[in-house]
């Protein structure tokens, strides 16, 4: 090589082109600009509000028990905004305690998946060699094996119930987080401040805890956004299985298979609860877009 | 030229693959053991005798323990036998190859169709990033993202079956018996399978063009060339884009069928998800092991092929892609 | 437009323009991007001429903008970037014009070389398809006259086995022969200009000299303008006949070559001068470098941009930008103390 010269600095623009009228960078700063974080949180602290907190004080009536004399009540009519279902509960309240189990579920599979696939694939990554090589295999073995198999399989043996909705779920988010958490650490290993916190000796724990966490934890976060949204569809999916939530307990998954039978004759049976699940999920969609365009822009 | 590495690849690829595939039916079959009831009580049903039970459980061979069926099931399938259904007596080989033909072809119309209008809509919006077709797609895309699949088939069932019944609600028609009833019949599923795919693919492909088209130093060698900018991005970034496409398709193919399983439920299609859940059912095990036996295989070499497809024809692979 | 048994060897020039004329003028160019709501400045008033047949080299560090100057002769900029000031090829006027209009220009009379040959070549194209294209982007050629003009280029680049590379992908080529190919492709339209932007950087030395001779052989052999982007002034020095140094895009030294190498004028070119490697040195110890880091576009020093790493700056050169001019007869620099004189600025 000739002369040594200093490498290319930061603030060169880049040369790359693009077709033209592309701006991609993300403008950053100014609240105008965080509009694509904004709005979608908004919209979900809102949503939130309504599965939480609003059934606590609200007029809400029970989602269930209800009474078959007050069956198929149109909508709009008074007390039953959306009307009444079959038999007799109001859907409306069955909406909104759907909605508390549906993201009570979803929180907890991603919370499980974050903390139990983030440790498994980080250990994998940090360790790697045999340990790396086994903990693959054993994800790559859960990836392939038909969920369904395994999701009925717990259905039939534990019976439907919340908990176990949620522990079906989680063997599609652990492995999957274990991925994102491994690709994270592997990049993160080659950087040189990881390397001289080895060689200065700090201890095992103490770099995957101070060192990689810090790291890895925002991109587990935004996948876990990602993610929402399709443990809340997989949640309503198991509901087609018997697995789900048990009714008479409310979740969208069980009022939509509920409302199938009867789709032609009563349609909004099905496009309530539809609308409502479609809503929660382009939200934390969009939610878990716009934090991922900033993270890999930093 | 290629063929010593890319054979290399298929060794090494199938190492790994055949764990997978041992554990995935292992497991299997441990599940399906650990099951309350066995087929013996599940065909017989609630009113059988203790000993009519016990009768058709050493018929079956349910009595002996569960490594030594484990293994011998394993055997049978080294020398090609799948076994037969308990329910049914028919050969599992006769199951798979009545139902699986549905499942594949509702796949392949949904990814075909889903494929078709991914790539010229993904490149009409990589043309001009934020320009009107862009931020259309985006949206549209977004929102069929947001979609679930069994919420999208009874929509579609209520537009298009129920109210204009212009195809059919339910029901599969069988290719002999007309190619248009045939394609009539899956048309619904595979849309419903096929449109979130379509949002999904159409993003990824999109946002692959423009990395190339930002990234990439050969695309401004074409430039240079007097290349114009469509032929820049169709001849150059698209090829070099659809690579990273084919990988998450063939990723995504274990997903798939899940979503298929749900798919068939709702439009009442004889494919291999109706029968997986009758067999889970009847504690079936052989179909069940079957069945799973398929379906794993069928992810292990989607993946497998797409590894090759990358070792033969993407040269990148050989120096790495230049992370910028 | 070049018939279909055309050899590579360029036509009489069209006789419109006076003889002498410039290929290539530059005159007072600027090149701003913005850049995350700011504007940085990336070329600050270029000038230069390119006479037909001649080279002229462009020296700088890494975001000096010779590389910005020269994609904007071809307008391959992002559209972040603007372009004022007049650059004119054979007379026409090159700023503001369309996509279109540029689009004649770019690979036919005037071609671009890259530096990094793996990857400015597209790895899921046949080498073949990627020169045919080249061709048959500025001529109409069926495909068999355009194969064989592609394996005449590929032989006029020295490329051994050119129809059994002619089939082959970039990757199963080694780096020179890649950058062979990259020539082989600029010179697909004849061009009259060649701008190899440090089209030798990416290789290793033995196959750095090979092309330079492969360059400098083609260049006299169809008659071509070069302008020679490199970090390098020993390259300069055995190949260009003028040469421009940039820092912070600025022009701060321009000469012909000898006039140059006889008498630098200013600091920074010596240091360049000073960090190139010599075979005299002792093997295994680190190559002399320009003392400092490259300047921040963003944040330029009020005065001289060069002061903060220059041995000799005084107050004066952190005060005031000191004037490009004309120094000594055909020699500018841009400096209030240039060497070898005794402080005298140029007029």
């Amino acid at each position: 090589m000739a002369a040594q010269l200093p490498e290319a600095d930061a603030q060169v623009p880049s040369l790359a082109l693009a077709p033209a009228g592309a701006e991609l960078e993300r403008p950053r700063g100014g609240w105008l600009r965080q509009l694509d974080v904004l709005v979608p949180g908004t919209i979900l602290v809102f949503l939130l509000f309504l599965f939480f907190v609003w059934p606590v004080i609200g007029p809400v009536g029970k989602p269930t028990g209800g009474n078959i004399l007050n069956a198929n009540i149109e909508p709009w009519s008074a007390g039953h905004i959306f009307g009444t279902d079959p038999v007799g509960n109001d859907i409306w309240s069955r909406i909104l305690y759907g909605g508390r189990n549906s993201i009570e579920i979803a929180f907890s599979v991603q919370f499980v998946g974050l903390v139990l696939g983030g440790a498994v694939g980080a250990i994998a990554a940090y360790w790697g060699g045999a340990v790396d090589m086994v903990l693959m295999r054993v994800l790559d073995v859960l990836i392939a094996f038909p969920a369904l198999v395994l999701a009925l399989a717990i259905a039939e043996s534990l019976g439907p119930s919340k908990s176990h909705t949620i522990l079906a779920l989680c063997f599609f988010s652990v492995p999957a987080f274990a991925r994102v958490s491994r690709a994270a650490t592997l990049r993160l290993r080659e950087r040189p401040f990881m390397l001289a916190a080895r060689l200065s000796g700090t201890g095992t724990g103490r770099i995957l805890l101070r060192h990689i966490t810090p790291n890895v934890l925002p991109q587990l976060v935004t996948f876990a956004l990602l993610g929402m949204g399709i443990i809340i569809i997989l949640e309503g999916a198991l509901s087609f299985f018997g697995l789900g939530v048990p009714p008479p307990n409310p979740s969208w998954g069980n009022m939509i298979f509920e409302g199938q039978g009867i789709l032609s004759a009563e349609p909004r049976l099905v496009l309530v609860p539809s609308a409502f699940l479609f809503i929660t999920v382009l939200t934390f969609n969009l939610l878990g877009d716009a934090l991922r365009s900033r993270w890999s822009s930093v | 030229m290629t063929g010593s590495p890319a054979l290399r690849l298929i060794g090494k690829r199938l190492a790994t693959a055949i764990p997978v595939l041992w554990g995935v039916t292992f497991l299997t079959f441990v599940v399906i053991n650990r099951l309350p009831t066995d087929a013996a009580q599940q065909l017989l049903g609630v009113n059988a005798t203790p000993q009519q039970i016990e009768e058709l459980r050493q018929k079956l061979n349910l009595d002996e323990p569960l490594f030594s069926r484990y293994f011998s099931w394993l055997g049978d399938v080294l020398s090609g036998n799948l076994g037969r259904s308990f329910a049914s007596d028919q050969t599992v080989t006769s199951i798979l190859s009545e139902r699986l033909p549905v499942t594949l072809e509702l796949l392949a119309y949904a990814l075909i169709v889903s494929l078709l209008f991914t790539v010229p809509v993904a490149v009409l919006a990589a043309r001009r990033p934020n320009g009107v077709v862009d931020r259309i797609t985006m949206t549209l895309s977004m929102l069929g993202l947001s979609m679930a699949n069994y919420v999208l088939a009874l929509i579609l069932v209520y537009i298009f079956a129920v109210k204009l019944e212009w195809l059919p609600a339910i029901g599969y028609v069988n290719p002999s018996d007309g190619i248009w009833p045939f394609i009539k019949s899956l048309t619904l599923p595979a849309i419903s399978i096929g449109f979130p795919l379509f949002c999904f693919y159409t993003r990824l492909l999109r946002a692959d063009i423009l990395e190339q088209m930002q990234g990439e130093d050969y695309v401004v060698t074409a430039a240079a060339k007097g290349a114009g900018p469509w032929r820049v991005l169709i001849r150059h970034a698209l090829p070099n884009s659809l690579f990273g496409l084919l990988t998450v398709v063939a990723v995504n193919i274990g997903t798939l069928v899940g979503v298929t399983v749900i798919i068939e439920s709702i439009f009442a299609l004889p494919g291999i998800g109706g029968a997986l859940l009758e067999a889970i059912n009847n504690r079936d095990i052989l179909v069940v092991q079957g069945i799973v036996l398929v379906l794993a295989t069928v992810v292990v070499v989607a993946n497998l092929v797409t590894d090759l497809l990358y070792a033969v024809l993407d040269p990148r692979i050989r120096y790495g892609r230049p992370a910028s | 437009m070049t018939d279909h048994t055309a050899s590579v060897e360029t036509e009489p020039q069209a006789g419109d323009r006076a003889p002498g004329a410039p290929l290539l003028e530059l005159r007072d160019v600027r090149v701003a991007f913005r850049h995350g709501g700011r504007r940085l400045v990336a070329v600050d008033g270029l000038s230069y001429t390119v006479a037909p047949g001649r080279t002229l080299a462009l020296i700088g560090e890494s975001g000096s903008g010779k590389t910005v100057s020269s994609r904007a002769v071809l307008g391959l900029l992002p559209p972040t970037a603007t372009v004022s000031g007049s650059i004119r090829f054979e007379g026409e006027e090159l700023v503001g014009l369309s996509e279109r209009q540029m689009r004649r220009h770019r690979g036919a009379s005037i071609a671009m070389v890259f530096q990094d040959p793996t990857r400015s070549l597209n790895p899921t194209m046949r080498i073949g398809a990627q020169i045919t294209e080249a061709i048959r982007v500025h001529q109409k050629l069926d495909g068999k006259a355009a194969k064989a003009r592609a394996i005449e280029l590929l032989k006029l680049v020295r490329l051994p086995a050119a129809e059994q590379r002619f089939v082959e992908y970039p990757h199963q080529l080694s780096g020179g022969m890649r950058q062979r190919v990259v020539i082989a492709i600029a010179l697909a339209a004849s061009p009259k200009l060649l701008i190899a932007d440090e089209a030798t950087t990416a290789l290793d030395v033995t196959t750095q000299a090979q092309i330079m001779e492969l360059l400098r052989d083609l260049q006299r052999k169809l008659g071509m303008a070069m302008v020679m982007i490199s970090h390098d002034l020993g390259l300069a020095a055995s190949f260009a006949d003028e040469v421009v140094v940039m820092y912070a895009g600025r022009a701060v030294e321009q000469a012909p070559t000898r006039t140059l190498f006889a008498n630098v004028r200013m600091p920074y070119t010596k240091a360049l001068l000073e960090a190139i490697p010599r075979i005299e040195r002792p093997p295994h110890q680190p190559l002399p470098v320009v003392p400092g880091r490259p300047p921040d576009l963003a944040a330029l020093p009020a005065g001289c941009p060069f002061a903060p790493r220059c041995p000799s700056a005084r107050d004066l050169c952190r005060e005031s930008a000191p004037p490009f001019g004309e120094g000594e007869p055909g020699h500018r620099w841009a400096c209030w103390y240039p060497c070898g004189s005794d402080g005298a600025a140029p007029a």
